[in-house]
């Protein structure tokens, strides 16, 4: 008998196709929506944390601690606190670090021949290459040497190459930084390896300076901004962490002046603000969800009214309220289920159309397929109940002579 | 007995005002019988109709039926009463207009149940063959005339094989020809040995019954057996 009222249900709906396709809209927008914005957050999710490894494993980063301004004085970074020398008593210190650079970066125009090229000039240590994974491709990288004795030697990044010597191998060439008012003659040892695309397109266009050359002649200052570390395994990771936290604070007297965010806690942050944000992006997908099942209930009421002499019919014949009532919630089932199919049909299309512009890989997982399909059958039935409900209360002679 | 109505009373509450549309109707129908109820409008014979019919319940009395009192039973018996014991054949026709006149013959199977589809149709179909209406069977009814609407009526109300059938102006919508067909139709059921139970208000059309009750203002005035 439930095939039978299946069928009859099915009749009817497709008798006004129009009418229920329109009924189904707000259904299958919201199916559709809540598929396709899980799926763009965590394909976008998965580019993003790919592109942060890409940068390197493991790492770890020191930085200054933020002290909280108050009564009229402004909040600031202490900024006189790291020392080359801190960096290698925390490589001492701390057994879980495989490797420590300071971080040490200003900004600079360097000039080769007619060409110039405003760009971010790194101060780096040999182990640059280890921690961020990343090598040059001709000539050789910063030395011990040349970091030792404070040598103008220079890398270009495989971008900044090209600006710079268009037509000519840029090693042994001589190229001019001009910055802070004073020029500076460096030699160009190597040039680095391409990264690769992703969103750090500017590492191509730096340029690459022993640490010493950068503190002793141009900042005139002992003092870095910070440090970056690498442990050997995700495992020392953690441990290190703890390491370093533990030497600095006693180090220093004042844990407030310092912070160490490892790259776990940085993917760790991101995927919890990526998912948060698909989360509250999915449940306003999941109110347009409820307006359909107003639509749905809406054009249920009208159906109703309109078959009010069907439904005498049917009592007059020996349907008990409860053969109206599965007749009418399996109508509004088969509306809500149908929108539902036809919303993961357009909501797969959509994340595929969207993971294809932002060129990550087409994530749509069977839980949030599975999710709005039921949410939208859980809709159909409850907004269904009514409609139903105030059919088969019908009063047989009433509904038979309804015009 | 197959019917028995005692002392009936039905009566409406209009806003405020109260309507009696059956005062007090006592009379016993036998199976077998061919009985026409007839009376002008607002006399009470519809209401009185939709009691017979199990539709609606009486305020007071009693109406029995195969000596079951249905003026006490629960909307899911009065269900079933309709579906087991009555057919019914509207003055409208009232069939489902979106369905083919196969399925409208099978209807009261599907709420009677009779388990499988195909057992069903099989049923339904040899109820319209022998209504002459087996080459119809896939057509709707928006599509067959009226004659022939009343007709697939007719073997939807025999289809459950019910102990009444309750026509209710069956040749109202129907020219004069048609209707005496139609007519034909019911008394060969009667000789077959249905009873039939008939509301009119055309006293020719009354006349081809053999007896008739005439009522008038919620009350029986007459009932006499024609032959």
């Amino acid at each position: 008998m439930i095939w039978e009222i299946l069928r009859m249900a099915v009749n009817s709906l497709t008798v006004n196709k129009m009418r229920s396709f329109l009924s189904m809209l707000g259904i299958i927008i919201g199916v559709g929506a809540v598929i396709a914005i899980v799926s763009v957050g965590s394909g976008a999710q998965m580019q993003v944390t790919s592109q942060i490894s890409q940068l390197g494993s493991n790492l770890i980063t020191i930085s200054p601690g933020i002290r909280r301004g108050s009564s009229g004085r402004i909040s600031m970074t202490s900024t006189d606190l790291f020392t080359m020398e801190l960096a290698d008593q925390l490589q001492q210190n701390c057994p879980s670090l495989a490797r420590i650079m300071p971080n040490l970066q200003t900004s600079g125009l360097l000039i080769a021949g007619t060409n110039n090229y405003q760009t971010t000039v790194v101060g780096v240590t040999p182990v640059y290459q280890q921690i961020y994974d990343f090598y040059p491709a001709r000539g050789q990288f910063i030395t011990e040497e040349h970091e030792a004795g404070a040598t103008n030697v220079l890398v270009l990044g495989s971008g900044l190459a090209t600006e710079l010597f268009p037509e000519t191998d840029p090693v042994g060439q001589k190229v001019k930084l001009f910055v802070r008012n004073r020029h500076l003659l460096f030699v160009v040892v190597g040039v680095m390896e391409e990264k690769g695309s992703g969103a750090w397109g500017n590492i191509e266009n730096q340029a690459f300076i022993p640490a010493s050359v950068l503190m002793k002649k141009i900042n005139n200052r002992k003092y870095v901004s910070g440090y970056t570390a690498q442990a050997a395994s995700a495992a020392d990771a953690k441990a290190a962490v703890g390491e370093v936290e533990y030497f600095l604070t006693r180090y220093l007297g004042d844990p407030s002046q310092f912070r160490v965010t490892s790259q776990e806690q940085l993917l760790e942050t991101i995927s919890q603000v990526t998912g948060t944000l698909s989360l509250m992006l999915g449940g306003i997908a999941g109110i347009s969800l409820l307006v359909g099942g107003i639509g749905i209930m809406n054009i249920m009421l009208v159906s109703v009214t309109e078959r009010t002499r069907e439904i005498g019919i049917r009592k007059a014949l020996g349907a008990k309220r409860r053969h109206i009532l599965t007749q009418f919630i399996i109508e509004s089932l088969a509306m809500s289920g149908f929108g539902g199919l036809i919303g993961i049909g357009f909501g797969w299309l959509g994340a595929a159309g969207v993971a294809k512009i932002g060129g990550w890989p087409l994530v749509v997982t069977h839980t949030s397929v599975l999710l709005a399909f039921s949410f939208a059958l859980l809709v159909g039935l409850f907004f269904g109940i009514y409609p139903a409900r105030k059919a088969s209360k019908l009063d047989p002679v009433i509904a038979l002579s309804y015009e | 007995m197959l019917i028995q109505v005692i002392n009936l009373q039905r009566t409406y509450q209009m806003g405020s005002v109260k309507v009696e549309a059956l005062k007090d109707a006592s009379f016993q129908i036998k199976e077998g019988e061919f009985v026409a109820i007839i009376g002008p409008s607002g006399s009470g014979k519809s209401t009185l109709m939709h009691i017979l019919g199990c539709l609606d319940q009486p305020t007071a009395g009693r109406f029995l039926m195969e000596g079951q009192d249905i003026s006490a039973v629960s909307e899911n018996e009065l269900a079933e009463i309709r579906n087991k014991k009555i057919g019914f054949v509207f003055q409208q026709f009232n069939l489902l207009p979106k369905a083919t006149i196969l399925q409208n013959v099978s209807v009261p199977l599907i709420y009677g149940g009779i388990r499988g589809r195909r057992r069903q149709l099989e049923l339904a179909e040899k109820a319209l063959q022998q209504v002459g209406l087996g080459d119809r069977l896939h057509h709707r009814p928006t599509e067959i005339s009226g004659g022939q609407k009343q007709r697939v009526a007719i073997a939807r109300a025999l289809i459950n094989n019910p102990a009444l059938v309750l026509a209710d102006e069956p040749t109202g919508n129907l020219d004069t020809k048609t209707g005496k067909e139609i007519m034909d139709i019911f008394r060969q059921l009667n000789k077959e040995g249905h009873t039939i139970i008939m509301v009119t208000h055309d006293q020719e059309i009354a006349e081809q019954a053999r007896r008739v009750i005439q009522i008038r203002d919620g009350l029986i005035q007459k009932d006499e057996v024609i032959a």
